[in-house]
């Protein structure tokens, strides 16, 4: 047991503990009800918005760590067009979610591509697949605290956003705010996905969304225990991918999306053998 | 279009009272000063094609919609039983979530003794209590209204609104809830709008019969004053079609 823990007794891995169980706990349950509304692209569309705003940050002359902040808002008024987009018009979620995706991502190629020999040095490979072992200190505060603050803020409208996912009509006529909270929902994912990009990166945050949630969704039955399976699976992937990327020497983001990926192959396998 | 339509008694206790109502839905008018009144325990027809402003109006009573003329009244709570299309379906969620959704109006994360108890009350009323822990998905067309119909009379309703119900729904089923339903406004004395473009529906259920064209309402009497009607029956339900419409295809 000593040696499985003994990884953390490195303070980059405390910090990448906490920045992975954070970034799996509010994934999961967020990714609950993104998924449950037929957006799974949404977190992919979202993280490629993050890098459109973060290149736009870059091209101002803000660090990798400060770009975040003009990622934030970014990202948050893309959240709020593809909610447009989906509230406005017949288009589907994942064509809404595709437009804004292209948009942003080759806005922030641009901006990449407008920098100068002059500007400061970017690694686009971390900022693509994340590096969860690198987290400073400073970005594992904010990491938390947007952790902390969309899972209580989640909690808190679970029940209202459940019934308005379930069947907006029947919500509304409840006194539910429907186009609130969607958009809410849209926002707050936004802004999770963008400090998530920092830890994860831009390609696999959406692992970090979907695949928990899709697992509890083949094997309960309410959306309750969904929320807390997902939550629970999240967790429980990170940590355990985590600590076995440590000992295998395998790139960490990708040895817990591969636990994750396992775990969702035996739900399937056990899901169809209860038919 | 000149015919014998007989108003309810003005002087029975009104569930809903529609007074001059127009809507208007980004400028354009939808809903054009209708106004009618139903009284208590009333089974009514509402019939028309589409685009005829129906669910506009539907919309409008429920309080989903803001009137821009006129005034709506209700006396007492509506219930309402949506087309099966309306929800996610792959919701992870029984039928007695639903249910007791529409009691706390937020979906439950966990249910309480009494709540499971009164949900399974109405759904034993209406001859589902074997559903109440069955999936939705796991539910047939007939099965999903009937859950539905429970969900809309858990909140003790005086005025029921079924929104095209049975669509969907095979024929045996539609003539189930159909009975079901009408069994129900007459036992409870709970009015009702039915929307629905089966006429083998309405001459089954309907105690008056109101039909809106155009965002306008130019009939509202008695089933016998307009099924009577070729002219009518022609425009509401197809030139000559006066049989039940194959089951799915309502």
């Amino acid at each position: 047991m000593s040696w499985l823990l003994a990884p953390l007794a490195y303070d980059f891995m405390q910090r990448a503990m906490i920045a992975a169980l954070a970034v799996a706990a509010v994934c999961a349950v967020i990714g609950v009800f993104v998924v449950q509304r037929g957006l799974a692209f949404l977190g992919d569309g979202l993280a490629h918005a993050a890098f459109g705003g973060i290149a736009i940050g870059l091209y101002l002359g803000a660090s990798v760590d400060h770009a975040v902040w003009i990622a934030i808002p970014f990202t948050a008024v893309i959240a709020l067009g593809i909610g447009y987009v989906l509230r406005r018009t017949q288009l589907r979620g994942d064509v809404a979610t595709g437009v804004f995706f292209s948009f942003s991502f080759a806005l922030g190629v641009l901006f990449l591509g407008l920098r100068t020999a002059q500007d400061r040095q970017v690694d686009v490979e971390s900022l693509l697949f994340g590096n969860m072992l690198a987290v400073t200190p400073e970005v594992l505060i904010v990491v938390v605290l947007v952790a902390v603050l969309a899972l209580v803020l989640t909690m808190l409208l679970w029940s209202r956003l459940a019934y308005a996912i379930f069947d907006p009509e029947l919500a509304a006529i409840s006194g539910v705010p429907v186009a609130v909270l969607e958009y809410l929902l849209l926002v707050e994912t936004a802004v999770v996905v963008v400090v998530a990009v920092k830890t994860v990166g831009v390609v696999l945050v959406s692992s970090f969304v979907v695949i928990p949630a899709a697992i509890a969704r083949l094997l309960v039955r309410t959306l309750a225990r969904a929320t807390a399976l997902a939550l629970v699976i999240g967790v429980a992937g990170a940590s355990v991918g985590l600590i076995a990327s440590f000992h295998l020497d395998t790139p960490t983001t990708a040895t817990i999306i591969l636990i994750h990926c396992a775990v969702f192959a035996g739900a399937l396998a056990w899901a169809r053998r209860r038919r | 279009m000149t015919l014998a339509q007989t108003r309810p008694d003005p002087s029975l206790a009104h569930v809903l009272d529609v007074d001059h109502v127009s809507i208007a839905i980004g400028g354009k008018t939808i809903v054009e000063d209708v106004s009618f009144w139903i009284p208590k325990g009333e089974f009514v027809c509402l019939c028309g094609p589409n685009g005829a402003g129906k669910s506009t109006l539907l919309k409008a009573i429920m309080g989903l919609l803001p009137t821009s003329a006129g005034a709506i009244t209700i006396d007492g709570r509506v219930g309402y039983v949506p087309q099966r299309k309306g929800f996610a379906r792959d919701f992870p969620a029984r039928a007695v979530d639903l249910i007791v959704a529409a009691m706390r109006g937020t979906w439950p994360a966990s249910i309480r003794a009494e709540e499971h108890e009164r949900a399974r009350t109405v759904l034993a009323k209406i001859g589902g209590e074997h559903l109440l822990g069955t999936p939705i998905a796991d539910l047939s067309g007939g099965e999903t209204q009937r859950v539905f119909l429970a969900r809309a009379l858990v909140t003790d309703p005086t005025l029921l609104i079924l929104d095209e119900p049975t669509a969907g729904v095979d024929a045996r089923g539609r003539a189930e809830l159909l009975e079901l339903m009408t069994g129900l406004s007459r036992s409870d004395e709970l009015a009702a709008i039915l929307v629905t473009h089966n006429l083998a529906a309405v001459a089954q259920t309907a105690e008056r019969i109101m039909y809106l064209e155009a965002g306008r309402l130019l009939c509202w009497g008695l089933p016998h004053e307009l099924l009577g009607q070729e002219s009518l029956t022609a425009l509401a339900f197809g030139a000559g079609d006066h049989h039940a419409q194959p089951a799915g295809e309502e």
